[in-house]
């Protein structure tokens, strides 16, 4: 179990530093409440509304092609890291895997995922 | 880790025909949205898999990939048991698609993937190349379910879907986890191994229950069967049809090669756990099926049932059983895609129990198929589903489960009574709806198949014993 001493020691470092910052500044931090600050803060938005709004589409195809882009390029790194020693067959491979990434923006673009429309 | 040399793609050879003519189509998707090209390429490329998978290297056992893949006799079977799904299913799939105005090339690229995955799960040795597999299958399935986007329906079947297999793929994965924990493992043979060293551990109890109720999913046996009626009537028929032979076929593959290979040192167990599956999916699915008026609904539990009896086999553990499995799996596919066909032949018409009324009067040829597809559903000889069902029922007995062997007979009457009910309609009812239209020739075609194997397979029962061969 010696091996999962360090998990455990960073686990009550980060929770001992989170709690003890957020009991220090409630209870030494100055108040001056208003109705903005105590209103509960979501990155400027109004966390409740009713489904009122409307957004296009179209965010959400990019968002999702981006992602699943992304999310395959990322086996990119691993080569990239040991590409010397994987050499000519983990060249050939990244570049068969890239082929058919590539076939699948071939598809989004061909088929118009692309166009801002 | 070695790398993978050429001998060992020769082995993957059926599949990368199957991802070749799938990108192709993805490639060329948008001017190939009319015409017959999508289907020619679907059709060709799971013919040259079929060859490809029948002729690889015959001495068998052959593997690569570090132990992880094989083209045992086992693995050819399903390959080519899958590769005839794929194409029935596809030859089936003609004029739905353009009554549902799917895209065609995407269609076909779904299905060929998802009999990659199927074709990988059949032929992996290792739990992690069968998950992976089984995962490739179940996405594409999932998006062929909800390809009708127009239909909220199809909308609403995709989502449950795909609620509940994530669900299966999580119990499966931990399954996977649990067995690596308990043997230090996932090569099939290994646990094997390990399992007969060391013997039995508690960990490894709920490994096996985890992993039988992942891969129960997979082939819809109860308890794990919810998804299957609301997905099959959602999705458009073919592929409520392609679910219901090529998805279950390779899902009974996965689960007899784990029970048979990996978990064969603990029978007992493994017995047990198969036995209540089985007992419950025939039990459940025949007697639900009596309450559905929905074509795609009846055919669901149909399958669930038949899930259970596939799974007699499995239940002794021994090879014997599971030639019976493979013989039932195999016979399954071609009565389920039989039924299935006419169910889409007739169009709107087939899908509600009500439209088969008098279709004897209007097309006695249909009628007939129908009528001998039910038949071998049923299990009456001198169908395949006769021989089909007694090699497993054979089975159980001789694994000492005479119960569970007179529960199988006696849900048959069940079922009998299920579709003989859809025979009466066909034959002794007066027609309420006008003649259907002409079936296009390649739905004859697929029709005449299937209703050849049906009936030369019972016929014939020990046609298919040199192929049956058990991992």
């Amino acid at each position: 179990m010696t091996e999962y001493i360090g998990i455990a020691v960073t686990f009550v470092l980060a929770g001992g530093i989170a709690g003890a910052m957020v009991f220090l500044s409630s209870t030494l931090g100055k108040k001056h409440p208003s109705a903005v600050k105590l209103a509960p803060f979501e990155c400027g938005k109004d966390p409740f509304s009713l489904p009122m709004g409307r957004l296009a589409i179209k965010f959400y195809l990019t968002a999702i092609l981006f992602i699943l882009f992304d999310v395959e390029l990322v086996f990119l790194y691993p080569w990239a890291v040991d590409f010397r020693n994987l050499g000519l067959v983990g060249l050939t491979e990244m570049g068969i895997f890239l082929g058919v990434v590539m076939a699948g923006f071939v598809y989004a673009w061909d088929n118009g995922a692309l166009e801002w429309k | 880790m070695s790398r993978p040399t050429a001998a060992d793609l020769a082995l993957l050879v059926p599949e990368l025909i199957l991802v070749g003519m799938a990108l192709a189509l993805i490639l060329a998707a948008r001017r190939i949205r009319r015409g017959p090209l999508a289907l020619v390429g679907t059709i060709l490329a799971a013919l040259a898999a079929a060859v490809a998978s029948a002729s690889a290297t015959s001495s068998g056992g052959a593997t690569g990939f570090g132990g992880m893949i094989t083209v045992d006799g086992y693995a050819r079977f399903f390959k080519v048991l899958i590769a005839a799904s794929l194409a029935l299913a596809a030859l089936l799939s003609v004029r739905c698609l353009d009554r549902e105005q799917v895209p065609r090339a995407e269609y076909h690229a779904l299905l060929l993937l998802a009999s990659t995955g199927m074709m990988l799960a059949v032929s992996s040795l290792d739990l992690l190349t069968l998950y992976l597999g089984v995962e490739l299958m179940t996405l594409c399935s999932i998006v062929l379910v909800g390809i009708t986007v127009e239909r909220p329906t199809s909308n609403e079947a995709a989502i449950k879907y795909f609620l509940i297999a994530s669900f299966a793929s999580a119990l499966l994965l931990f399954g996977i986890s649990l067995t690596y924990g308990a043997t230090g493992t996932t090569n099939l043979a290994a646990i094997a191994s390990v399992l007969r060293d060391v013997g039995s551990d508690p960990l490894l109890l709920v490994a096996m229950g985890l992993l039988a109720a992942g891969l129960a999913f997979k082939i819809a046996a109860v308890p794990f069967h919810a998804w299957a009626p609301d997905a099959y009537e959602g999705a458009t028929a073919p592929v409520a049809a392609f679910l219901a032979a090529g998805s279950k076929a390779a899902g009974l593959a996965a689960l007899g090669r784990v029970c048979l290979v990996a978990f064969g040192p603990e029978a007992r167990t493994l017995t047990m756990i198969l036995a209540g599956l089985a007992a419950l999916s025939i039990i459940v699915g025949s007697i639900v099926a009596l309450a559905q008026t929905n074509m795609k609904r009846l055919l669901a539990y149909s399958s669930i049932a038949h899930a259970g009896y596939a799974l007699l086999g499995l239940i002794a553990g021994t090879p014997e059983g599971g030639s019976a499995t493979m013989t039932y799996a195999c016979f399954y596919v071609f009565m389920t895609l039989g039924a299935f066909g006419v169910v889409i032949a007739l169009g709107e018409r087939g899908e509600s129990l009500d439209g088969f009324q008098g279709l004897a009067a209007q097309r006695p040829g249909t009628a007939a198929l129908m009528l001998l597809f039910l038949l071998s559903l049923t299990g009456i000889p001198p169908t395949a589903g006769f021989v089909a069902k007694f090699s497993v029922i054979l089975s159980a007995v001789r694994a000492d489960q005479v119960p569970l062997a007179v529960l199988a007979v006696a849900c048959s009457v069940v079922s009998a009574f299920v579709y003989m009910r859809i025979a009466v309609l066909m034959y002794m009812k007066e027609p309420q709806e006008p003649a259907p239209p002409r079936f296009p020739v390649t739905m004859s075609a697929a029709l005449v198949v299937t209703a050849l194997v049906t009936l030369v397979g019972g016929i014939s029962p020990g046609s298919l014993a040199r192929w049956t061969v058990p991992p």
